[in-house]
């Protein structure tokens, strides 16, 4: 998924009869990772330049990618790809910076929130220090400032207001000329990421309004309700953008269809946090094969090639006994459950053997 | 075979399955680490053989250039192609080093091998007319199979196959002897031989032809430097592979033993007949890095999935869980394992009468 291919194709085809490989330049990276990783090739590399504290369980990277990559809009997410103890993993965070400081200073931002368990988000915060070099891949997702510029209401939650934290900058810088509102839900005051900047934002332009709201500060917990909606002026012409926990992003959907809000001006991401416990007896769930466009439900503990066989489809097998790794593939998301160690894969992108993997929960395969 | 009850050869399992369960657990950044050193060894006597390569009208720069062009294909081939296919590295999640995308540098190409080798070899491990890496259908090794007066010629077979080991290899999955046979046709064969042909011809343009016209002025000593490099690495694999079935104590297997009775072969006696049908090699840190770590042959047929640069320290309690049951502990020098493939080459050359009044070549 950081793979980047934009090779000319005769220097493909000698790059492979050559090297074995369609990319033949990252056939050196090992050599190159040597003399200066921000040289390889294989993804991009950004490096970290600074490290800044949040709030008690987030921080900001400030990451320098290497200079091939190729940018991105406001409310965009990356996939960061880092070693934690020899294995490769890949998460998807939103850029929380504005585009011009990429533009400027050829830096962006990503705003990460530890998650309770979290592997990748733990070990960031931990281990990861300035001056390390991570992967980088290409931004995507289409939660993205409308054009032409019409009035916006944000709704978001938690950690959910990254995307829209590089919206924000990015409209401030740009002059955005439209009524723009914000209401952010937070556990406390404690736990708003960049509260102070948002309310400066707020202070230096008249047309945006923050409204930062916290759920858990008083005797009954404070959510979304409709009088928050009957504040808005003119809800009905604004565009509405939702990111934050799953919760939240149900609530606003019922709340603004009561309204009468018609569907397509809502606009809503959120990633659902990873999956914690690992209860062996919820397995199963659906499964989606990607790329035979098919999904089908599974129950119990049926392995993935049985799941797979069932539905007609032929992966590569061999022993079925998880010894020979014909059967291994692409895992993009989901959890699963290795029969032959009982542990469970993260909810990323992996690698895994078919005829031993079991399902727990929405899974789905790059097959 | 050993003979053990059903009740022994689950131990026999649960015994093997801890050891596993141990290095699956401790698996992380030392094996990460360990294996990016070899793929850097690789890479910079790759690079540095064929820099050096162009210079071989230097006689020493000749011997360097080609022993390095040798060197970084020998350790591409085994320890870390061979390996990765294998699966032993998938974990680290990285694509570079996974065994369903790896492409290794010879002619058999990686999908014809993982599934003769990773599949066929593994799953049906020395069980006669099951695994086709046994003799690899051009030898007689075992009584298993008649004697026809073709074999008596088998020792220049053998010399043939290990000189040209990376096409036998390639052309493995041709199954030669079945087509022979008629029991399949040439035509379900086109397949194969396109992807074979592609694969070889990649291989022989790299090293007959793109490089030494690279070099055009000095061309011939580049071929020849790289005929040189191909052949350091075809006689000594074949050679580490001969070593880890085919020697005197190896033990071949029926399908009867397996699944006789329509029974299904159960984990612990696939474990047995992996046992019993691999041997070793002792040697120092060098030779185990450039077997691939097949001088533990042993140790990779019971866990072809483990990180192979593992086997060396789980060598003792796969040692001790042999002598617990019984097993014999196939180990010796590298001389003296070849020495008895040697021997069980020449000996089943021989009609089998004739080869019974020959004590010197017994070898059952
Ligand atoms: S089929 Fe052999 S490992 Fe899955």
């Amino acid at each position: 998924m950081l793979a980047r291919q934009n090779h000319s194709t005769p220097l493909q085809w000698l790059g492979r009869q050559l090297f074995n490989r369609d990319d033949a330049s990252a056939f050196f990276d090992p050599l190159l990772a040597r003399i200066n990783p921000m040289w390889v090739q294989e993804y991009t590399p950004a490096r970290v330049q600074r490290i800044i504290r949040d709030t008690s369980d987030t921080q900001t990277f400030v990451l320098k990618p290497a200079r091939r990559w190729q940018g991105f809009a406001a409310g965009q997410h990356v996939n960061i790809c880092v070693e934690i103890d020899g294995v490769r993993h890949h998460r998807t965070f939103s850029l929380s910076s504005s585009t011009t400081l990429w533009h400027d200073e050829g830096l962006v931002t990503l705003t990460i929130k530890r998650l309770p368990g979290g592997r990748v988000t733990n070990w960031l915060h931990d281990q990861l220090k300035s001056g390390a070099v991570v992967g980088l891949s290409e931004a995507f997702g289409d939660f993205l400032i409308p054009e032409p510029v019409r009035p916006i209401l944000f709704i978001a939650g938690g950690s959910g207001i990254t995307p829209i934290l590089s919206q924000l900058k990015t409209m401030a810088v740009h002059g955005f000329r439209a009524p723009v509102t914000l209401l952010y839900f937070v556990r406390d005051h404690d736990h708003a990421i960049a509260g102070e900047h948002l309310q400066n934002l707020a202070a230096l332009h008249d047309l945006l309004t923050v409204k930062i709201v916290a759920s858990q500060g008083g005797s009954e917990p404070r959510y979304l309700t409709q009088s928050d909606l009957n504040e808005i002026t003119d809800l009905g012409c604004r565009d509405i953008f939702l990111c934050g926990p799953q919760g939240l992003m149900a609530l606003a959907g019922e709340l603004l269809d009561a309204k009468g809000v018609s569907r397509d001006k809502i606009h809503s991401t959120y990633f659902s946090a990873p999956q914690t416990d690992l209860d062996s007896e919820d397995l199963g769930g659906k499964v989606r094969f990607a790329r035979s466009n098919l999904d089908v439900d599974s129950t119990g503990d049926a392995p993935l090639l049985e799941i797979a066989e069932a539905a007609g489809l032929t992966p590569q097998h061999g022993c079925r006994m998880g010894i020979c790794h014909q059967c291994s593939c692409r895992k993009t998301s989901g959890t699963v459950v290795n029969r032959l160690t009982g542990q469970a894969s993260g909810p990323g992108e992996d690698t895994i053997q078919l005829c031993i993997s079991i399902p727990q929960g929405p899974v789905s395969l790059d097959i | 075979m050993k003979q053990m009850t059903e009740a022994q050869l689950t131990e026999l399992e649960q015994d093997l399955n801890a050891i596993r369960n141990d290095v699956l657990a401790d698996l992380g950044e030392r094996d990460a680490r360990y294996i990016r050193r070899v793929v850097r060894l690789h890479r910079t006597l790759e690079v540095g053989g064929r820099v050096l390569m162009p210079f071989g009208f230097i006689p020493p720069v000749f011997v360097a250039a080609t022993v390095a062009l040798g060197l970084s294909k020998i350790i591409e081939n085994m320890e870390i192609g061979h390996n990765v296919m294998h699966g032993q590295y998938d974990w680290m999640n990285d694509p570079s080093l996974h065994s369903q995308t790896y492409e290794w540098d010879t002619a058999c190409s990686s999908d014809s091998w993982r599934r003769t080798h990773n599949y066929e070899h593994h799953t049906y491990t020395n069980i006669i007319g099951k695994d086709r890496d046994y003799g690899y259908a051009v030898l007689r090794l075992s009584d298993d199979e008649p004697w026809r007066p073709r074999h008596s010629l088998q020792f220049i077979n053998y010399i043939l196959l290990s000189t040209f080991f990376q096409w036998g290899v390639g052309l493995h999955e041709l199954e030669t002897e079945r087509l022979h046979r008629r029991e399949i046709t040439l035509r379900s064969k086109l397949p194969f031989l396109k992807e074979f042909f592609r694969k070889g011809g990649r291989q022989a343009f790299k090293d007959y032809v793109f490089f030494p016209l690279l070099t055009f002025p000095v061309a011939p000593i580049v071929l020849a430097g790289n005929i040189g490099a191909n052949l350091i690495r075809n006689l000594w694999s074949s050679t580490v592979i001969f070593c880890g079935h085919f020697t005197q104590d190896a033990e071949t297997f029926t399908e009867e033993e397996c699944w006789g009775d329509g029974k299904n072969e159960s984990k612990g006696h696939w474990y047995l007949r992996q046992l019993s049908g691999s041997s070793n090699f002792t040697g120092g840190r060098w030779v185990h890095l450039l077997s691939g770590h097949l001088s533990f042959q042993m140790e990779h047929h019971v866990f072809p999935d483990l990180p192979a640069h593992r086997y060396p320290e789980i060598s003792d309690r796969v040692r001790e869980v042999c002598a617990k049951h019984g097993i014999h502990y196939n180990t010796g020098s590298f001389a003296r394992q070849y020495g008895t493939v040697l021997k069980r080459i020449a000996a089943f050359s021989l009609p089998d009468r004739l080869r019974a009044r020959l004590p010197a070549l017994d070898v059952a």
